[in-house]
C-alpha cells in the first residue's frame, strides 16, 4: 500500500527532518508512527499525503509515486493534518458535503458518502451545527469524517487524539479500530498507549530516521532489559537475598526490610517467566508469601530507551 | 469543472457570511455614492454633459473605491487559508493548484463585480430627480464597467499573489494596497515626468488614461489585452509560487 524507499526531506535553513528513511506498508494493516516532537512524523506523513515533495528518495502510495502522480494519490486516500484546520463558518453537513465535492464524489455516492462518514462518525447530531461552534473533539471528528467521506483504501490521521479529553480519546480510539476493518491505517502519536491500543505495527522515528519497525510485541521483547518480578515473603531481608541470588539468570536483586516482610525486586537476564521458579524457591523456605508480581515492560520505557532516555530532541 | 464550480462557491458564499463583504461593500457604495452625488449636483448645474459625469465617476472617484476595496476583498484569499491552515486541506484534496487561483481569483472577482452591481441605479435615479431628462449614452456607461472590471480584476490578481505570499491579513492587503497605489500614481507619469522617453513609454501603460478612455465610452483593444494578460500572469505566478510551497516548506 505504502512503500517508502530512502526517503529525503530538507527544509531551507539546512535542517533535514527526514533522513533516508525506508519502510512499507502492506494493505489492512494499522500502523503506528511512533517518535518524540519533531521527530520527522508529521514531515513523512505530509509527504505521503502529497501536501510536500521529497527532497530525495522515493515515495508510491498503491504503486504510484506521490510526485508524479500527486493529483491520483491525494484521490485514494485521505489524511486528517495534525491541527485538523476546518472552515468554522461552515456548518458540518455543509464542509463535508463541500469536501465529497472536492473529492470528486458524484451527487449520488456523496449523499451517501456523506451519511456514512457522518454516522461512523458520531455526528449526525451536530450536522447542522457551525464548525467554529464545535469542542475539540467533535472538530476532531468532522476532520477524521472528511477524511474517510470518499471512503478511500488508505488513511493517515496525523495525531487523531491530541488536544481530547479522556472521553473523547476513549471514543476516538473505538472509531479507529472500527474504521481498521475496511481501511488501511497509519497513524502518528508520541502517546505511547495510543498507538498500544490501537496498532498492530509501529514504525519509530527518532531525528528524521527510522530506528525501528516492528510488531508491538517483538519491540518489546527486543528492547526488554529482562523480566521483572516483585515479591514481599515474611522474613528478614538478608536471608532472603542470600536464598534468591542462588536462581539462575539473575542479574540483580534488592531486597528491603518492611517489618515482618522482606521486599525483593528481582530483575533477570533473559525476558521469560520465571514466576514458577521463584515460587518454587519459596516454597522450599518455606517463607509465607503476600505476593508475587512480574512487572510487564510498557512500550512507554522500550520508547524511552530507544529515543534516548527522555532527552529533550 | 465540478470542482472548481465547488472551490467557487465556497468562496463566494465564504465573503457573504462573514461581515466583511457588507461592511465593505456599504463603504463603497457610500464612497461611490458621495462623489456621484457630488459630480451630479455640481456639473450637472454647470451644464456638463453626461459624458463629463461619466469621466468625473469613473476615471476619477471610482479609483477611490478601487484603492480601498482590492487590498480589503483579495487579502483572505490566501494569507487567511494559511494563517489557519486550512490550505493544507485544500491542497491534499485531489484539486489542481491552478484550480485553486482560478477559482479563488473569480470568486472574489464575482463578489467584487456584485459590489458594483448597485451602481447601476445611479442613473435611474438620476433621470427621476433632474428637470430636463439627461440622455444616457448606454454604450459609454457599458464601457465604463469594461473598464472597472478589467482594471479591477487585474488589480485583483495582484492582491491574491500578495495574499499567497503571507500568512498576515494586514501584511497581505498593505503591500497589495502599496502596489496597487503605486501602480495608479504611476499612471500620472505621461503627464508629469519631465523626461520625455518615459512619457512616451508610460502612456500607453497608464491606467488613469485607460480609465478615461473606458469612461468615454472607447474600448482600446490594447488596454484589454494588457489587463487580460497581465491578470493571467498574475494568477499564473501565484500558481507556480504554491506549487512551489511543496519544494521549499
Amino acid at each position: 500500500m505504502i512503500d517508502v524507499q530512502h526517503l529525503t526531506k530538507n527544509y531551507p535553513g539546512g535542517v533535514t527532518a527526514v533522513d533516508d528513511v525506508s519502510f512499507s506498508i502492506e494493505p489492512g494493516e494499522i500502523v503506528g508512527f511512533l517518535g518524540p516532537n519533531g521527530a520527522g512524523k508529521s514531515t513523512t506523513m505530509r509527504i505521503l499525503a502529497g501536501y510536500l515533495s521529497p527532497s530525495g528518495g522515493q515515495v508510491k502510495v498503491k504503486g504510484m509515486d506521490v510526485t508524479r502522480k500527486n493529483l491520483e494519490v491525494r484521490q485514494c486516500l485521505g489524511y486528517l493534518p495534525e491541527t485538523c484546520p476546518l472552515y468554522t463558518e461552515m456548518r458540518v453537513g455543509e464542509y463535508l458535503r463541500y469536501r465529497a465535492d472536492l473529492k470528486g464524489l458524484s451527487r449520488r455516492h456523496r449523499r451517501t458518502g456523506v451519511e456514512r462518514a457522518m454516522e461512523q462518525c458520531g455526528l449526525l447530531d451536530v450536522q447542522k451545527r457551525l464548525v467554529g461552534q464545535l469542542s475539540k473533539g467533535f472538530r476532531q471528528r468532522v476532520g477524521i469524517a472528511d477524511a474517510l467521506v470518499h471512503n478511500p483504501d488508505l488513511l493517515i490521521l496525523d495525531e487523531p487524539t491530541i488536544g481530547l479529553d479522556p472521553n473523547q480519546i476513549v471514543q476516538v480510539r473505538k472509531l479507529i479500530r472500527d474504521l481498521s476493518s475496511a481501511h488501511t491505517l497509519l497513524i502518528s502519536s508520541h502517546i505511547l498507549s495510543e498507538i498500544e491500543a490501537t496498532c498492530n505495527r509501529v514504525v519509530v522515528m527518532n531525528q528524521g530516521k527510522i530506528l525501528e519497525s516492528a510488531s508491538l510485541e517483538e519491540l518489546g521483547h527486543r528492547w526488554s532489559p529482562g523480566a521483572e518480578l516483585t515479591l514481599e515473603v515474611k522474613a528478614s531481608a538478608p536471608e532472603v537475598d542470600k536464598t534468591l541470588r542462588s536462581l539462575a539468570d539473575l542479574k540483580r536483586i534488592q531486597v528491603k526490610q518492611d517489618g515482618a516482610w522482606a521486599h525483593a525486586e528481582l530483575l533477570f537476564a533473559n525476558d521469560e517467566d520465571h514466576r514458577e521458579r521463584v515460587f518454587a524457591c519459596i516454597k522450599e523456605a518455606d517463607w509465607d508469601l503476600r505476593e508475587l508480581h512480574a512487572r510487564r515492560h510498557s512500550l512507554e520505557e522500550t520508547f524511552v530507551k530507544m529515543t534516548g532516555g527522555g532527552e529533550e530532541v | 469543472m465540478k470542482r472548481f464550480f465547488t472551490l467557487w462557491k465556497r468562496e463566494v458564499a465564504s465573503y457573504f457570511v462573514s461581515p466583511v463583504a457588507y461592511i465593505l461593500a456599504t463603504l463603497f457604495l457610500v464612497v461611490m455614492g458621495m462623489g456621484f452625488w457630488f459630480l451630479a449636483s455640481v456639473r450637472l448645474r454647470t451644464g456638463a454633459t453626461f459624458y463629463e459625469l461619466l469621466r468625473g465617476l469613473y476615471g476619477g472617484v471610482a479609483w477611490l473605491a478601487v484603492l480601498m476595496v482590492v487590498p480589503v476583498l483579495s487579502m483572505r484569499s490566501f494569507a487567511e487559508e494559511n494563517r489557519s491552515g486550512t490550505l493544507e486541506m485544500l491542497l491534499t484534496a485531489p484539486v489542481r493548484d491552478i484550480e485553486v487561483v482560478f477559482s479563488k481569483f473569480l470568486g472574489i472577482f464575482t463578489v467584487y463585480v456584485v459590489m458594483w452591481l448597485p451602481t447601476l441605479a445611479f442613473y435611474p435615479l438620476l433621470q427621476r430627480v433632474s428637470e430636463q431628462p439627461l440622455p444616457i449614452d448606454f454604450g459609454a456607461l457599458a464601457a465604463a464597467y469594461v473598464g472597472v472590471f478589467l482594471v479591477g480584476g487585474f488589480y485583483l490578481s495582484i492582491g491574491i499573489f500578495c495574499s499567497s505570499l503571507t500568512r498576515n491579513l494586514i501584511v497581505a492587503s498593505m503591500s497589495t494596497f502599496a502596489v496597487v497605489t503605486l501602480l495608479f500614481l504611476g499612471g500620472f507619469l505621461p503627464a508629469v515626468s519631465p523626461v520625455p522617453q518615459l512619457r512616451e513609454f508610460t502612456q500607453p501603460l497608464s491606467p488613469v488614461l485607460h480609465m478615461m478612455d473606458y469612461a468615454r465610452g472607447v474600448i482600446d483593444t490594447r488596454s484589454v489585452v494588457l489587463y487580460l494578460s497581465s491578470t493571467l500572469l498574475m494568477l499564473m505566478i501565484t500558481t507556480r509560487g504554491l506549487e512551489s510551497r511543496r519544494w521549499r516548506a
